[in-house]
């Protein structure tokens, strides 16, 4: 039961979304999937006095390739990008990630777009969108914007989305990749990330490495990325990332671990997924959906 | 406000209010008391229904949201007798107490219209979100195997 | 103690037809098909009201002041109340709460005030609106902390509550109750020992976590009567505690009506009385209206009884063959704000701290200690999973200083029926030495096991475990049995089904006494007015206990279809038996008489007149041997417990070394059953306990702040098993040494299935890492953290 009562909207186009939205400065909250949002709502830790319900806009649930570029809609669920055989082909990584999120009753109607709206710093898409270098889409009654999604996550729980912006889309460069996401859990069953790794590998030695719930946002390490950038992975390299690890990420000690164990696995997590984001790069390795840890 | 709902093939016109969840509304104004009330989070999946086939949990949809969409709970695919499935649940002793059995019954139906022939790995997926804390899950997980691969027949 | 019991006569072991069958359960349609029904499913039409609860945010505190004048202005709202309204205690074994808090709040939750509201949402809208003013005092969250000589007082008026005369509180302490045993000389024990190990366990809370959140409906109607609906496990104690608490507003026994229908889960959670009194209190202040107060997931974790937690120093002598000589058990329980029932917890443990070993030099010290946390309360397995978690770890332990077999150790110390107990009487008849061997078989201990993975190791541990059933000396049960026109029977009783098989249980043994199938016996959930009294389901007993009085109604019904037939055709009753639903006879082959023909009509004489008419029967059972009355300073004297149930543990796990990820590849769990009276039923408490258990031992862990106030009070953070979180193998090993005087021999097995879960990781994750983790939950945290600093070291 949800005792703070509000409006709700359901817009039909863009422009009546955003307009709806800057009517409501500071007061209204975007509604897709909702796994979030209801929950809070039911928790009372949010109290709009207008919920927005864009589920009704047309074409923002697509997965499509344009190009060299993939794009992907705002209300694609996680379970769209589980079973999207363009997202098994271009990118498997993100059926591997979404299938770490929660369960199927979640990942049915929870958007990939919403879980890097929400930002927690345990947000599974952050560490794999960070490595794919992608572009955040928004309109806003003054029209469309792209944000970088290294610029994205601004804080705990923030982003740089505005009061009055929608998400249309996302768009990932498609290149040739291994990549791996490892997702640390208190058991097998659903758990929220207790520490994440995210890691990209393209030809030529070139990687991209991000964490997830070891510090306020998903972020990126490029001193990491730099070490391995051109240099054949062996043992002694591993090891030499892995050393700076604690020095890359500020995790907190809480309820779901302590701060060491949060470096302690963040280390041997890159590690594994280091080998593993390689070998499937070969086309070997683990297959997607295996468990690292 | 007016929200047209179809629940288990039927068409209902309510008056909610927008912070109504589903799960109240289903439960309170509908009188399908299936679904049942356990976390109200998202958290134990007793309160999962079908909607438009696939699971959802109604706890975390508003009323307002569902309309359109074709909601189905255990009452719905009961009506006609127990389905395959629901016959090997009883005849294996699966539940113990039954409040998670609905949404269980509901998840693994989801699952055998997905994929007929499911490993228990699959099925260990299908139900993680669906809590019980009676049977150890064992007893569960084997009907849904059993049914998967057509085994015992309805009698 | 041994009883004899009419069906013993007739009924061999192999001519069993419905007792140790696989019969399907008889509630199995109902909760399949969306057709059973709860609690918070009834409808109560228009006129329903809700309740929501105003609790305390401080652990402990006086209450200033309550404001209530904004929220009984706000809209919906009905009636504000506060302890003004109310100013009766209640409490199960201590009478040491009140319905709403008076001067003080002993936790964080404790009920202040409660608001009457037409909706739900404008109860919980109104709530926010009572202003309470707090004087905040200084919390005591830990009861070692509680036992300081110095520690502030949470209950200064201890003295005067009265309590049960199997309790000992110390005035002016915290101590609720100081169970004590003493038997021989453990000095002399210790002086002698060849070797002695001392060490301290920690175990945290635990929550239940069944499904369905405790909800209650209540409604006091215009001719005074007090009906309440509610998820229990015990109604005929909740209706005799609602009739004692609210006394003062009139109310006797007759008055009060409780009915419980199907229940989603309980695990002792929903035994005794905890939020249900306020729906009931407050219901006699809206008269003619059902009144509806629902527990969140939330409150559920917070604001209804907690497993305690315990703080076990632990000290164990053995000889050099391996003989344990002396215990010294002295365990201090973090009992909470209140323990009117949890203090019997702390009792039951006190009474059998040494676990299932014969040892002949005991002190055991359970103490009973207030805290500014929950009440403690019961929970599956009640205190003795908690005091195995030390126990068996220490067990494992002593064998490694000793250089004994973990096994063999076990086998040597195991207690077997006719051994002393710690408290003076004898050991009942027992499998243990039985299930210890088809564990030790059932995961080839002894045969290292190697993984292939370079990350990981193999571990095997094994634990044993016992428990009695901790109720009152004279907790009984009763039945009723009537036959219809058909042949079909209907069984009321009072027990619950809370999942574990109950109603198809007592259907299994009505059937095998009158021969009709169990598909045409219904029993029912109860309702106070109309089933016979039964204490509560708890304790593992009521397929013991509540089984006996369906035996016996049975056999009296039996008796009186005999009676009918002797009195029309003049067979003797013994030359009679039942087959296939009819009465046959031994001297005349060819009789035979349906009982659908006579049951309700009776039979029609050669004269036209008949005889018999409705086979009504009724069926009671109440341990006599039972005494709960002993020396307060050694326990020796009484009877306190009718039998112990034991068993044993083994597991098989896989350890990530990097990770600490403890996989369990096989679990085996032995439990004397005496009789297992439908052993997929058993199956059933055998691979869910054990689940349950596994969760306590590896992830699940209740966190409480400096305040005291729980910081994972939902499922996000306090994590219980998922279908991915379970073993990949379960051998359940169903043991028969018969109860003697157990219904067809059976005695209980619901609690002890979880039991030596814990330890037997510990063990397992000792063999496989040599890391020995004292302090519950073994999280895959802990063990790579303390594998780590060892490996580094
Ligand atoms: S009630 Fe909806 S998931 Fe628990
Ligand atoms: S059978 Fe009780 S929760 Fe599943």
């Amino acid at each position: 039961m949800i005792a703070k009562e509000f409006e709700y909207r359901r817009p039909t186009t863009l422009a009546e979304a955003t307009q709806t939205l800057a009517e409501h400065p500071g007061l209204a909250m975007i509604l897709a999937g909702g796994t979030d949002l209801v929950a809070w709502l039911r928790d009372d830790v949010i109290a709009p006095d207008l919920v927005v319900d864009i589920k009704d806009i047309p074409d923002l649930s697509e997965i499509k390739v344009v190009d060299d570029e993939l794009h992907i809609g705002s209300l694609v669920t996680f379970t769209d990008l589980i079973e999207s055989e363009t997202i098994h082909e271009h990118v498997p990584l993100l059926a591997e990630m979404s299938e770490t999120v929660a369960s199927p009753g979640i990942r049915n109607r929870a958007t990939m777009v919403g879980n890097i709206c929400s930002a927690v710093p345990s947000c599974d898409a952050g560490p794999v969108l960070l490595v794919y270098d992608t572009t955040v889409h928004l309109t806003g009654p003054n029209g469309d914007r792209s944000v970088d999604i290294n610029d994205w996550f601004t804080g705990l729980r923030e982003t740089a989305l505005t009061d009055d912006e929608v998400v249309t889309h996302l768009t990932l460069k498609l290149r040739k990749h291994g990549g791996v996401y490892v997702k640390l859990m208190r058991y097998a069953g659903e758990d929220l990330a207790q520490a994440a790794v995210g890691i990209a590998a393209y030809p030529d030695n070139e990687y991209r490495v991000a964490f997830g719930a070891v510090a306020p946002t998903p972020i990126r390490s490029a001193r990491i990325e730099n070490t391995l950038h051109g240099n054949e992975l062996d043992d002694d390299l591993v090891a030499r990332t892995v050393a700076m690890v604690p020095d890359e990420i500020s995790p907190i000690t809480d309820m779901r671990a302590t701060a060491a164990y949060r470096t302690h696995m963040t280390a041997v997590m890159l590690k594994r997924g280091l080998w593993a984001a390689r070998q499937r790069l070969d086309g070997t390795g683990p297959a997607y959906g295996a468990r690292l840890v | 406000m007016n929200l047209e709902l179809k629940v288990n093939g039927e068409q209902w016109v309510l008056d909610v209010a927008a912070a109504d969840v589903l799960l109240d509304v289903l439960r309170e104004q509908v009188g399908t008391k299936s679904p049942k009330v356990g976390c109200e989070r998202g958290d134990c999946g007793s309160c999962t229904i079908l909607m438009d086939g696939r699971s959802v949990r109604s706890c975390l949809v508003l009323a307002v949201e569902a309309e359109g969409h074709d909601i189905v709970t255990v009452e719905g695919i009961s009506y006609e007798g127990m389905s395959q499935l629901q016959d090997l649940f009883i005849s294996n002793n699966s539940f113990q107490c039954g409040f998670c059995a609905p949404g269980i019954v509901l998840s693994a139906t989801e699952l055998l219209e997905l994929n007929p022939n499911p490993s228990r790995h699959d099925v260990q997926e299908a139900l993680a979100g669906n809590l019980c804390r009676c049977t150890g899950y064992e007893p569960i997980i084997d009907a849904v195997l059993a049914a998967g691969q057509g085994q015992g027949e309805t009698p | 103690m041994t009883t004899t019991f009419p069906f013993e006569a007739d009924a061999k072991e192999d001519e069993l037809k419905a007792v140790g069958t696989d019969a399907v359960r008889i509630d199995g349609l109902d909760k399949i098909s969306g057709a059973a029904e709860f609690v918070d499913d009834i409808d109560f039409g228009p006129g329903l009201l809700h309740a929501a609860i105003v609790e305390s945010p401080h652990a402990f505190a006086r209450i200033v002041s309550i404001d209530t004048t904004e929220a009984a202005r706000a809209k919906g709202v009905v009636r504000v109340v506060t302890g003004k309204d109310f100013p009766y205690k209640f409490g199960m074994y201590m009478e040491d709460r009140y319905i709403f808090a008076q001067d003080h709040v002993r936790f964080v939750g404790e009920q202040v005030a409660g608001v009457i509201a037409r909706s739900h949402r404008e109860a919980v809208q109104a709530a926010k609106l009572v202003e309470v003013e707090y004087e905040v005092l200084n919390p005591i969250l830990d009861p070692k902390q509680a036992f300081e000589e110095d520690a502030d007082l949470i209950h200064p008026e201890l003295a005067d509550y009265t309590h049960v005369p199997w309790f000992f509180p110390k005035a002016d302490t915290n101590i609720a109750h100081w169970r004590k045993i003493r038997k021989g000389d453990t000095e002399k024990a210790f002086a002698e020992a060849d070797y002695v190990l001392e060490d301290t366990y920690f175990v945290p809370r635990y929550a239940h976590c069944a499904i369905e959140p405790h909800v209650t409906v209540s409604k006091l109607d215009q001719a005074d009567r007090l009906t309440v609906w509610t998820a229990s496990q015990s109604p005929h104690t909740q209706r005799h505690l609602f009739a004692q608490a609210l006394e003062p507003l009139g109310f006797t026994h007759k008055d009060v009506r409780v009915i419980t229908p199907y229940i989603g889960g309980g695990f002792g959670g929903k035994a005794g009385v905890s939020m249900e009194i306020l729906g009931a209190a407050m219901a006699t202040l809206v008269k003619g209206r059902p009144l509806k107060l629902r527990w969140t997931r939330e409150q559920e974790f917070y604001n209804t009884y907690q497993r305690q937690g315990v703080t076990a120093e632990l000290k164990v002598g053995v000889m050099d063959d391996g003989t344990i000589t002396a215990v010294e058990h002295k365990l201090y329980w973090d009992a909470g704000a209140y323990v009117e029932y949890g203090a019997n917890v702390v009792n039951a443990a006190g009474l059998s701290a040494t676990g299932p070993y014969r040892v002949p030099n005991i002190s055991n010290d359970s103490l009973c200690m207030y805290t500014n946390l929950p009440p403690g309360g019961p929970y599956r397995g009640f205190g003795y999973s908690e005091f195995h978690f030390g126990l068996e770890s220490h067990m494992d332990r002593i064998a490694e200083a000793i250089g004994m077999d973990p096994v063999e150790f076990r086998r040597k110390n195991a207690i077997v029926e006719g051994d002393e107990l710690s408290y003076g009487g004898h050991m009942n008849p027992s499998g243990m030495i039985e299930a210890i061997d088809k564990v030790a078989d059932a995961i080839e201990w002894g045969v290292e096991e190697q993984s292939d993975n370079p990350n990981t190791v193999m571990g095997k541990g094994i634990a044993l475990f016992w428990k009695a059933p901790a109720m009152p000396p004279n907790a009984s049960s009763a039945s009723f049995l009537k036959f219809n026109e058909d042949g079909s029977i209907n069984i009321t009783v009072s027990g619950m089904e809370l999942g574990q098989g109950y109603l198809t249980v007592m259907a299994q043994i009505a059937s095998e006494i009158l021969t009709v199938p169990v598909e045409k016996i219904r029993v029912e959930t109860p309702d106070t007015d109309r089933n016979p009294y039964e204490w509560q389901t708890v304790a593992s007993h009521v397929t013991w206990s509540s089984g006996l009085a369906v035996e016996k109604a049975a056999v009296e019904a039996r008796a009186k279809i005999f009676d009918v037939i002797h009195q029309v055709y003049g067979y003797e009753d013994d030359s009679l038996y039942l087959e296939n639903e009819k009465v046959k006879c031994k001297t005349d082959p060819v009789f035979e008489k349906p009982l659908s023909d006579f049951v309700i009509d009776g039979i029609q004489t050669d004269e036209g007149t008949w005889r018999g008419g409705p086979i009504i029967a009724s069926g009671k059972f109440m341990p006599e041997f039972t005494n709960a009355l002993s020396d307060p300073e050694t326990g020796q004297g009484g009877h306190p417990n009718v039998h112990y149930t034991v068993g044993a543990t083994g597991v098989v796990v896989e350890i990530d070394k990097d990770t600490g990820r403890i996989w369990v590849r096989k679990a085996a769990l032995a439990v004397d059953a005496g009789k297992a009276i439908n052993p997929d039923l058993v199956k059933g408490q055998i691979v869910g306990g054990l689940v349950q258990g596994l969760a306590t031992v590896l992830y699940e862990d209740m966190r409480f702040d400096e305040a005291g106030k729980m910081m994972n009070p939902n499922f996000t953070d306090y994590k219980i098993p998922t279908a991915f979180d379970i073993p990949d193998e379960v051998v359940p090993i169903i043991v028969e040494v018969p109860q003697p005087d157990g219904p067809f021999g059976a005695r209980g097995v619901g609690e002890h299935t979880m039991i030596a879960a814990a330890p037997v990781i510990a063990n397992a994750v000792y063999d496989a890492l040599g890391v020995r983790i004292k302090s519950m939950p073994v999280t895959q945290e802990k063990v790579a953290m303390a594998y780590l600093e060892k490996s580094t070291s």
